[in-house]
């Protein structure tokens, strides 16, 4: 009865119920886009690093803070056995898209035709393996990650950041759009050579017997090797790809990873400074991590392993949506305090309103406790058609949204993505959103009903 | 007939004489005495009030504006308590209840009828009379059977379904007094039920009133200036400055019923 009283009181003055539930629909509507925004930047970023690094990596004890001052020495042996194993596991393998090596190095990449070179740090990998890692698309997303050109390249293939062919001058050879080459002053001392001599001098280089065709995509890199001693070799640069941040995109360089282990460990045992574990889904790390303990004991008698997820490895996504979060609550926040009041302030003048009729109910035998219940139940009803309305409004919106496609850059991105609000499917954010509104809603109505509660039987009765 | 006059001061000897009465009382109010505070003024409205109220009789509170009717009424009807003396309501000490006890007291003993009517304008005639049965957690079948007898009762089974709003003043009062006779209480409180309507409509209320009296044998106590209401009262209760002045009691069949 006091469901259905509560519910007729509300319908009894439809604009001012209406008033208070649009501003709850607003309200959620508003939290519901935000979250859903905040979700797919987490979905893209948490794509985007296990596409690229995997969830899980083997990795040595300290290679995580240390190796990148000195990679190779924290090379893993026997890494193939540990991937062999892991791949047998009977838990682990449902669990598994790709299990795959990396050996990351520190060095100077050179082009000697421009001399020019600059420090690097590489990263050899099985192409074939990275590309199935970044089909990995557990929540559905539309962008695709492009894949490695390095499958089925030559074995002296690399790729390189856009930054490094820039700096390496490689942006006429590649192709690469937007990539000027720096302006060189001409020297005021000197007189250049006359025309016809200079095209004569070019056609005699290049009809000579014997004469090496300069190939302007090679350069030259020179590593430490496993023993500690220089080692150069010369690669073809085939493809540049934006890395996403500057200081990345001017250092990096991707290469085959049997050309890279044959360079620093020579005809010594090649080892890999990570195992990279892509999984078929995120939820399944805590599972995976306990089955590899004791793979990894196996394995840690001459060598400490570790085990690090995707977030360890990437602390950059881990800052990112703690900002994310912390935006959202500061939001929530903002919006739950303005439907407090609305709320609130809905049903003081309810109780204004209906004073005598709560001197009635209390004249008639309606316990305190029952008046009480009254005021909160229109109040929790009020509450839950607003976020129920606002959900509805957020799917709604959501969906033109989405269906627009705008074009925006998420943070650490390389390409534009079509601006996505995920709503549609995040039961939790949508029922934890509706039920926090709907508490708050009843907490803002507790106090003008306590006080309903508590009036005076007479006074009320004779309140004009 | 036993026309009696009784003073403030006979009147609790005559609670002893049991001939007087054929049942025991419905109320009892023994040297009550309220006072209202205004900022710092303390305005005494009842000043040392002894009455009762007989059972399925029909009692009228008689006295200009200011005399303590209202006060009278709401401290038997149990919704004020008094700052000294003691009240009886069905047998029971009314201080010793606590707010919760009180109300579910009222709902089960007292009916109440307003001047305004003071009908749940959200609920249907059938709804507004079926709420006091829902607070007792009476029983679908019991609400199914009693609402329609009351409604009959009252006349106004046609209008079941009309809201508060759909009818007039007369049938307004006539709701209300189905809804005071719901739980079929002991006593019904009725301040001014007359006083919003015409003298036509008053007239056929209180006639109805009077049935109900007999026909449920409840105790009706009124405050009330209409002349109609006096002429049907058995027992008349004059006050004054929170005085009583005199109680007139007239035997059962003397007044019209």
């Amino acid at each position: 009865m006091i469901f259905n009283l509560a519910l007729r009181n509300l319908l009894r003055n439809r604009r001012r119920s209406l008033a208070t539930l649009l501003a709850m629909a607003i309200g959620s509507t508003s939290i519901l886009l935000f979250g859903g925004f905040s979700t797919n930047v987490d979905y893209e970023l948490h794509t985007r690093n296990v596409r690229k690094g995997g969830h899980l990596q083997i990795q040595h004890r300290d290679f995580y803070l240390y190796g990148s001052g000195n990679p190779t020495a924290y090379g893993i042996s026997q890494y193939p056995k540990i991937i062999e194993a892991i791949e047998q596991d009977e838990v682990l393998k449902t669990m598994l898209v790709v299990v795959t090596p990396t050996l990351q190095f520190g060095g100077i990449a050179s082009n000697y035709a421009a001399s020019v070179s600059r420090t690097i740090i590489g990263t050899g990998f099985v192409a074939e393996d990275v590309n199935k890692m970044r089909r990995w698309n557990d929540f559905g997303l539309t962008t695709i990650a492009p894949l490695s050109p390095l499958a089925g390249a030559a074995q002296d293939a690399a790729v390189v950041g856009i930054g490094l062919a820039r700096v390496l001058q490689l942006c006429d050879a590649l192709n690469i759009a937007n990539c000027p080459r720096p302006e060189t002053e001409e020297k005021a001392d000197g007189k250049a050579l006359p025309s016809d001599i200079a095209q004569l001098s070019e056609l005699v280089a290049a009809s000579a017997p014997g004469a090496p065709v300069a190939d302007p995509r090679r350069v030259e890199i020179l590593v430490v090797n496993a023993r500690g001693a220089p080692n150069v070799t010369s690669l073809a640069v085939i493809k540049a790809e934006d890395q996403g941040a500057k200081e990345l995109d001017e250092v990096s360089m991707m290469m085959q990873l049997a050309q890279l282990q044959q360079l620093i460990y020579g005809k010594s045992e090649s080892r890999a400074t990570s195992i990279m574990l892509q999984l078929r889904h995120s939820s399944q790390i805590p599972q995976a991590v306990e089955r590899l303990k004791p793979i990894l004991a196996k394995f840690s008698t001459d060598q400490p392993l570790t085990v690090l997820d995707f977030r360890e490895l990437n602390p950059f996504f881990v800052q990112t949506m703690q900002m994310f979060d912390t935006i959202f609550g500061f939001v929530f926040v903002l919006i739950g305090g303005i439907v407090l009041f609305t709320v609130s302030n809905t049903m003081n003048t309810t109780v204004v309103e209906r004073t005598v009729e709560i001197g009635t109910l209390r004249a008639i035998g309606l316990r305190r406790g029952g008046i009480l219940a009254l005021f909160v139940t229109e109040g929790a009803l009020l509450g839950l058609a607003g976020a129920v309305l606002g959900a509805v409004l957020a799917l709604v919106m959501a969906s033109i949204v989405n269906a627009i496609g705008m074009p925006w850059l998420p943070p650490g991105n390389v390409d534009l993505v079509p601006f996505t609000v995920n709503v549609w499917g995040e039961n939790t954010m949508i029922v934890g959103t509706t039920l926090a509104l709907m508490c708050i809603a009843v907490v803002s109505a507790w106090w003008p009903a306590r006080r309903a509660a508590h009036l005076d039987v007479v006074e009320a009765l004779r309140h004009v | 007939m036993a026309d009696e006059v009784a003073d403030v001061a006979a009147v609790n000897s005559e609670l002893s004489a049991e001939s007087v009465f054929k049942t025991g009382p419905v109320a009892v109010m023994t040297q009550v005495e309220k006072t209202y505070r205004l900022d710092s003024v303390s305005v005494p409205v009842i000043k040392g009030v002894s009455i009762l109220v007989r059972h399925a009789c029909f009692t009228v509170l008689l006295g200009p504006s200011g005399s303590g009717k209202t006060t009278l009424l709401n401290m038997i009807g149990c919704i004020d308590r008094p700052d000294a003396g003691e009240i009886v309501v069905a047998d029971t000490k009314v201080a010793e209840l606590n707010d919760d006890q009180l109300s579910d007291f009222r709902a089960k003993n007292i009916g109440f009828i307003f001047q305004n009517f003071n009908l749940l304008p959200v609920l249907s005639a059938y709804e507004n009379v079926e709420y006091p049965l829902l607070l007792a957690g009476a029983s679908a079948k019991k609400r199914g059977t009693r609402v329609p007898r009351l409604l009959e009762a009252v006349g106004l089974s046609d209008r079941a379904k009309n809201l508060p709003g759909q009818l007039s003043g007369g049938q307004r009062q006539r709701v209300a007094i189905a809804r005071a006779l719901a739980r079929k209480p002991k006593l019904v409180i009725a301040d001014e039920p007359t006083a919003n309507l015409d003298s036509q409509t008053g007239a056929a209320i209180l006639s109805l009133m009077r049935k109900m009296v007999v026909r449920y044998e409840i105790s009706f106590i009124f405050s009330s200036h209409d002349p109609e209401v006096i002429k049907a009262a058995d027992d008349i209760i004059f006050l004054k400055d929170g005085l009583i002045q005199k109680i007139q009691r007239k035997g059962p069949g003397d007044s019209p019923r």
